[in-house]
């Protein structure tokens, strides 16, 4: 690891100015990726700017429409918030199932998503769940937000402060695990938007292209018949998937259909219809 | 006092210090001016080095010695020997075993192979370093795949080793074989591949080597499996120095599994460094560089065929493997492939002809060298998955084909095809028994149960047999100190499968003295003048026995002494339970009254044990699995195993030594696999796409052991359990995966049976083809 200056600015201003001040500046949330990166001497940021030192960024408040996460908090206080399980049980499992306890304990919902790396959960969880990203900026739909492998709407110094979530009638997220990595071989997040935000069906898919993106002809059948069986037959196209040795793209394409039919048979099955799981 | 007796689940010793992070491990080592090393590796499989600049380098702060392999073969240091048994092959072969300096000198053979040494005052600088010298490669064109290696057109790794290979190696009886062949009713044929892995122990390769120009001895610690051994090679072949001027040290080992017995050439460049600098000199492997540079094991492809009658009585097998052993002969490499593999062949099956082919062959990868079980996994792989296979294509039951050709008790002690002295066992008993444990009627109702929630259930039975092996000879040291303490130094060598506990509780269990009086010492070449280390499941077999025969020695030196306590004739006192006793008089004294009233030294001891023969472990493994059938995800749901090692010493470790050896199989089976591209780089060169088997995936086990047949081959009747449950696993699992998708017509698949792999068998019916690899090699 090469040398680099560390900060721990105490207010959001002081970490945009110490960014701003900085040639080579590299914001450091939970440090799951920074850190790992910045030891193989993949990055070597002069300046490192930690931002676990400004107040209330990681706090979690639930409301009837709407689940607003801080973008410093970690994977596992999200997968043991009650609140958060109460309103979006699918979100707080997809929190409680990412990496493992070490990872869940440092890493953060802003950090994920900024990184937006093409297997990352959280990224189908935000695009499924149509939610709106606040920096310290300005506000962008998950739907702007991803942008492409490793890519995101942010701009150079943009800082994420939270993540607000409309509460959804249902939600499930199924997972495909890589047996090495247990990062996302496919990941499928399916959402029902209750009747205020709309009332339609997204579909988000990570882990199989170069980033996460919605299925369309899923979410166009699922509108019409919402059931694991209106989806047989569905295809997604698996031109710009992924190939390695873990996985084909076509078989990365076949695992999201059966992992949106595992998802929509959760919330279809689930007592409460909130639904849930991995 | 706290007794002990053999057979006793004694708790280990060693536990409290290693779950309260008080282990020392290398990287816990920290000497007095201290500076740090790293290594350049080669970017490429294979490179012509035309010129190395370590100019910018040199000048970098901290740096202190920057040395290349031209330089340190001009400084004289010489190459690292192979230690293979099979030196002979066919038409008289001899084995061809290419010069092995510490780094390359004119040509970089393999990807990580090291370039040039780096010392400098911190890890950083070091590191900063390897990143300023400048060398000017020619890349070469690389071969990976052993069969490649031998066709006539491949890339020669070696101008004077013609068609890469290191050696050519047959074993059995061939015109028997080809008898056996012409005259049975069924001939199965089956190309197959047993995967390239490596064991990726939690501590990696490391040591720290200082020296003394005082008296011109050196200091190594050094994370190892074999300290005597690998002492010899840095000393005397490669410094050119006395062996008795370096003391080598192995302190706690954090897991080895083979990967760490051999000769590496790390070591002696530190002590070199640390020499020249005259400063002790640290170096740690990382993560990413052990992945380059540590030894693989398996990587065999195979043609393997059973002759047999239609009513499924075997008459012969043969086997045709080879073995890609890296661009060197390393430690033990050409013998994994060939005498290696070929011992076990046929596992505990009475048949009556068999020949083996083995050929070690160069490629432009890691090197090989002894992995867990080292050949006897991949007999029982080549014989377990062409017994399946047959089974399958004749439409034999495979339990039954299997009962069916199991060597009879009565027909023991048998001289195998193979040469190996089958002295004891009783494998029909082992395999029935396992089958009760699994419970027919249980396993019918979880394939019922699978059914219903849309999963395939998958069960295999595999019987296996192995061998013990590693260095024949062991050293035990007992003194009795003026304190009441008692030391123990044995040159076996544990790397955390309990030694610490278990030879301790041999001794106090043999003498009768308190088990937590004994100060145990191993890997420390300055505690016994010989030792074995570790390898080849001879922990009890061999350094078991040397303790047991120390002790029957001090009790022989005690005997006088106490027959003077009981005033008694020596020719009267038996020793029973811990007590010297004169049946006439009917006094009695204590082995600790004895001990307390001999003087200083009297009964201390040193004793070495030399094995005669090697002991056959055998068993017998069987598990389920459910299949998903929709991703191609396997779960292993059940685990059963009966063990014959012999005499059990301490079950507790010997369920450890099974249940993690039964976990690296599984891991292989399913999800580990070692990947190059074509021209040698490594895909998988990290956690992230090696996939080591993680706790959630191994199931639950029932574990037995038989000791109704204890071997004659030592005093202890012990038959070696370290490796025994790699050794049975991979048929176990593989075959249970084949089971479950019977009814999809899958009879054959390749390890590790990835998601993908079981779910594409499945779209393809099970196309393949039973001679995809031999070819024109066979």
């Amino acid at each position: 690891m090469e040398d680099f200056s560390y900060q721990k600015p105490k207010s959001l201003k002081d970490a945009v100015d110490a960014f701003g001040a900085s040639d080579d500046g590299l914001f450091l949330a939970g440090g799951q990726t920074v850190i790992p990166v910045m030891k193989l001497g993949l990055a070597a940021p002069a300046d490192v700017i930690d931002l676990s030192g400004i107040p209330d960024l990681g706090a979690i408040t639930v409301s009837d429409t709407t689940v607003s996460i801080g973008a410093m908090a970690t994977h596992a206080a999200v997968g043991a918030s009650e609140d958060i399980r109460q309103a979006i049980p699918a979100l707080a499992d997809l929190a409680a199932g990412i990496g493992d306890p070490q990872v869940r304990a440092r890493g953060t919902l802003g950090g994920s998503i900024a990184n937006n790396d093409p297997a990352a959960d959280y990224p189908a969880a935000m695009l499924a769940l149509n939610a709106t990203i606040t920096t310290d900026k300005r506000d962008i739909t998950a739907d702007d937000f991803f942008t492409g492998m490793f890519e995101t709407a942010l701009e150079e110094g943009e800082i994420i402060t939270r993540v607000d979530i409309p509460v959804v009638d249902a939600a499930a997220y199924a997972k495909f695990a890589n047996p090495a990595s247990r990062f996302a071989l496919a990941g499928v997040f399916v959402a029902q938007m209750n009747d205020e935000s709309g009332g339609e069906v997204r579909v988000a898919v990570t882990g199989a292209g170069p980033g996460v993106f919605r299925a369309e002809q899923m979410e166009a059948v699922l509108s019409n018949d919402f059931s694991a069986a209106a989806l047989e037959g569905v295809s997604v196209a698996a031109d710009d998937f992924n190939s390695d040795i873990h996985a084909s793209a076509e078989y990365r394409a076949h695992l999201i259909g059966v992992l949106a039919k595992r998802a929509v048979l959760t919330m279809t099955g689930a007592a409460n219809g909130k639904g849930g799981g991995q | 006092m706290t007794d002990v007796s053999i057979g006793q689940a004694v708790r280990r010793t060693e536990d409290e210090r290693f779950l309260t992070g008080r282990g020392t491990y290398i990287d816990d080592i920290n000497m007095d001016g201290q500076a740090r090393a790293a290594v350049l590796r080669s970017p490429h499989a294979h490179a012509r080095i035309k010129a190395i600049d370590t100019t910018e380098a040199e000048a970098l702060d901290g740096v202190l010695l920057i040395i290349t392999g031209q330089q340190w073969v001009a400084e004289g240091m010489g190459t690292l020997p192979t230690k293979t048994a099979v030196r002979k092959g066919r038409n008289d072969m001899d084995l061809m075993e290419p010069p092995r300096h510490c780094m390359a000198v004119d040509t970089a053979r393999y990807l990580g192979e090291p370039v040039a040494f780096v010392v400098a005052e911190t890890q950083d600088a070091a590191n900063q370093a390897l990143d300023l010298i400048e060398v000017d490669y020619e890349p070469l064109e690389a071969v990976i795949d052993p069969i490649k290696a031998l066709a006539p057109d491949a890339p020669q790794i070696w101008d004077d080793i013609p068609g890469n290979l290191s050696i050519d190696f047959e074993l059995g009886d061939k015109e028997g074989t080809d008898k056996a062949f012409e005259d049975a009713d069924h001939v199965v044929t089956l190309d197959l591949i047993n995967n390239r892995v490596t064991a990726v122990p939690i501590e990696p390769r490391g040591c720290v080597g200082s020296y003394d120009a005082a008296t011109d001895t050196y200091t190594l610690f050094n994370s190892t499996q074999n300290v005597h051994a690998n002492r010899d090679m840095f000393a005397e072949n490669v410094l050119g120095i006395d062996k008795n001027t370096l003391h080598h040290i192995a302190p706690d080992v954090g897991g080895g599994f083979g990967v760490k017995n051999g000769a590496y050439p790390e070591p002696p460049m530190v002590l070199y460094a640390a020499k020249k600098l005259g400063r002790p000199v640290k170096w740690i492997n990382t993560r990413s560089d052990s992945f380059l540079s540590d030894t693989h094991g398996r990587g065999q492809t195979s043609r393997v065929q059973l002759a047999l009658n239609s009513d499924g009585t075997f008459l012969g097998l043969r086997t045709s493997t080879v073995g890609g052993i890296g661009a060197y002969c390393w430690t033990v490499g050409p013998f994994t492939p060939t005498g290696g593999s070929a011992r076990t062949q046929g596992g505990p099956y009475a048949f009556p002809a068999m020949h083996y082919r083995g050929r070690a062959v160069f490629i432009n990868t890691a090197p090989m060298d002894p992995y867990r079980g080292a050949g006897r996994p991949e007999a029982t792989f080549q014989t377990e998955r062409i017994i399946e296979y047959a089974a399958r294509k004749l439409g034999l039951d495979p339990v039954e084909i299997r009962r069916k050709n199991l060597m009879p008790p009565d027909s023991l002690p048998y001289k195998s095809p193979m040469g190996m002295d089958i002295d004891c066992g009783d494998f029909p008993h082992l395999f029935e028994r396992t089958l009760e444990m699994a419970g027919p009627d249980s396993l019918k109702a979880q394939a019922e149960k699978a059914k219903q929630a849309g999963r395939l259930f998958g069960f295999a039975i595999a019987p296996y047999l192995e061998c013990t092996g590693g260095g024949p000879k062991e050293y035990a040291g007992v003194t009795f100190n003026p304190d009441g303490t008692v030391g123990l130094a044995v040159g076996s060598h544990s790397t955390g499968m309990g030694h610490e506990t278990a030879l301790p509780q041999l001794l106090a269990a043999q003498l009768g003295i308190d088990f937590e009086s004994i100060q145990f010492t191993q890997a420390d070449t300055a505690a016994t003048p010989l030792g074995g280390g570790h390898g080849g499941s001879r922990g009890m077999e061999v350094g078991g026995n040397a303790v047991a025969q120390a002790a029957g020695e001090i009790i022989e030196k005690a005997v006088p002494l106490a027959a003077h306590l009981l005033q008694s004739d020596a020719a009267k006192v038996t020793f029973e339970n811990g007590t010297f006793s004169d049946a006439t008089s009917g006094a009695s004294v204590s082995m600790n009254e004895v001990i307390e009233s001999a003087e200083p030294g009297a009964l201390d001891t040193g004793s070495t044990f030399e094995r005669g023969v090697i002991s056959i472990p055998n068993g017998c493994h069987a598990a389920t699995v459910e299949v998903d059938p929709d991703t191609g995800a396997v779960e292993l749901t059940g685990y059963w195993v009966m063990d014959d090692f012999g005499t059990i010493i301490n079950p507790l470790l010997a369920d450890g030594q099974v249940m993690g050896g039964i976990a690296q199989g599984i891991g292989q089976a399913l999800t580990e696999n070692i990947v190059y591209d074509d021209s040698g780089q490594l895909i998988t060169g990290s956690l992230m796409d090696y996939g080591l088997p993680r706790a959630d995936v191994i199931p639950n086990m029932e574990i037995g052991y038989y000791e109704g047949a204890p071997t004659a081959k030592n005093p202890l009747g012990v038959k070696g359990a370290g490796e025994a449950g790699c050794v049975g696993s991979l048929p176990a699992v593989v075959n249970a995966v084949l089971d479950a998708l019977k009814d999809h017509g899958v009879v054959h698949m390749e390890m590790p049976l990835t998601p993908e792999k079981v779910w594409r068998a499945i779209q393809d019916k099970g196309a393949h083809d039973p001679e995809g690899y031999m070819g024109d090699v066979n």
